[in-house]
C-alpha cells in the first residue's frame, strides 16, 4: 500500500455482519451422542455404586445437552421454509424431539431414550427426503 | 453523623444504576462527540450494494439521537459490543413487523437491518444477515456515528452513501 493509501485508510473496522456457516450438516451427530445417553440408562440399570451413579448422570446431562446443541443446528441453519412442502410437520418433530431431549436428561427411563433415538431417525429421514446427504456432506455419508 | 447512603455516586438520571455499554472505551474509539470515530473501513456484506467490504467511510460521531429511516449507522453490536454498521430500519416509537406480529420501538430504541437480502447474502457464500432479526432493538447509547461519505479506496466510488 502506497504512504498516501496507508495515512488514508481508516482504523477502524465497521462489521456488516453475517453469518458464514460451514453448510456440513448430519442427524448422525445427534444421533451419536442420544446413543451415549441410552447406554448410560442402560448401564446405571446394572450398577448400584453411588459415585458410579454420579458420573453416570453428570455425563448423561452433558450428552444430552449436546444432542439439543446438534438438533438445534439442524432446525435454524440446515433447514429452510421451502423444506416444510417435503416435511410439514417439521415444528412439530423438532419441537417433540428437542423435549424428549430434556426428558431424557431428567429421567433413567431407557424406554425415554429409545423415544427419543425414534425421534432422530424421524429427523433423519427429513434430512434424506430434503437432499441433505447429497447437499451437506463432502462426499455424502460413509458406508 | 453524614448518612452513608449520600456517599454513593450519583448518576443524575433517573436509574439508580450507571448505565455501561459493552466494550465502549476511549480507546477503542467508540466516544462520541469531536474525539469519536470520524472513519472507519467496513468488513463483510450484509450492507452490499450501498456499502461493500473494503470501503472507506467518512462518519458523523457528533449524532446522539438515531438519524432519520434509511440512514447508515455505525454502532456498538448488543452483547458482543463489536463495532458494526447498518441500516435504520424504524426509529423510537416506529412499529416493527416481526415474528407474525408488531413491535414497538422504545424511546431510546431503532430497528437496523443489514441492506443484502438472504438470497443475495446466499448467493455470495453468507448465511442470514446479523441485524435486529437477530438481536432486537438496539438502544442509542450504542450508537458511535452516521456513516454518510464513501471516499476510498476505489476513486470512481467516492460520493455520498445512498440514504434518506
Amino acid at each position: 500500500m502506497s504512504l498516501v493509501a496507508r495515512l488514508l485508510a481508516p482504523k477502524a473496522v465497521a462489521h456488516a455482519h453475517c453469518d458464514l456457516p460451514c453448510g456440513i450438516y448430519d442427524p448422525e451427530q445427534a444421533r451419536i451422542e442420544a446413543e451415549s445417553c441410552y447406554k448410560i440408562i442402560e448401564k446405571m440399570g446394572g450398577n448400584s455404586d453411588p459415585a458410579f451413579t454420579t458420573r453416570a448422570i453428570h455425563i448423561k446431562e452433558e450428552r444430552a445437552d449436546l444432542v439439543k446443541h446438534h438438533l438445534d443446528v439442524l432446525w435454524h441453519d440446515y433447514f429452510k421454509p421451502e423444506h416444510l412442502e417435503t416435511v410439514p410437520n417439521l415444528h412439530e418433530l423438532f419441537w417433540n424431539a428437542t423435549k424428549q431431549v430434556s426428558k431424557v436428561k431428567a429421567s433413567t427411563d431407557i424406554a425415554d431414550a429409545q423415544k427419543l433415538l425414534d425421534l432422530i431417525n424421524e429427523v433423519d429421514a427429513a434430512w434424506k427426503a430434503t437432499g441433505g446427504e447429497g447437499k451437506t456432506r463432502v462426499a455424502g455419508r460413509p458406508s | 453523623m453524614p448518612d452513608p447512603r449520600s456517599e454513593a455516586p450519583s448518576t443524575g438520571g433517573a436509574s439508580p444504576y450507571p448505565r455501561v455499554v459493552a466494550g465502549r472505551t476511549r480507546a477503542d474509539g467508540g466516544r462520541r462527540g469531536l474525539a469519536g470515530l470520524w472513519r472507519v473501513t467496513v468488513a463483510d456484506g450484509s450492507m452490499t450494494p450501498a456499502v461493500d467490504p473494503g470501503d472507506w467511510l467518512l462518519l458523523d460521531p457528533t449524532v446522539r439521537r438515531w438519524p432519520r429511516r434509511g440512514s447508515i449507522v455505525v454502532f456498538r453490536e448488543p452483547a458482543s459490543g463489536t463495532l458494526a454498521i447498518k441500516r435504520v430500519a424504524a426509529r423510537p416509537g416506529d412499529w416493527v413487523r416481526f415474528a407474525d406480529g408488531w413491535l414497538q420501538m422504545g424511546d431510546d430504541e431503532a430497528w437496523l437491518r443489514g441492506d443484502a437480502s438472504d438470497d443475495e447474502l446466499a448467493a455470495a457464500g453468507h448465511g442470514a444477515a446479523v441485524d435486529s432479526r437477530r438481536y432486537g432493538p438496539v438502544t442509542v447509547d450504542a450508537l458511535v456515528a452516521r456513516a454518510w461519505f464513501r471516499y476510498g479506496p476505489s476513486l470512481r466510488r467516492i460520493g455520498r452513501l445512498p440514504g434518506p
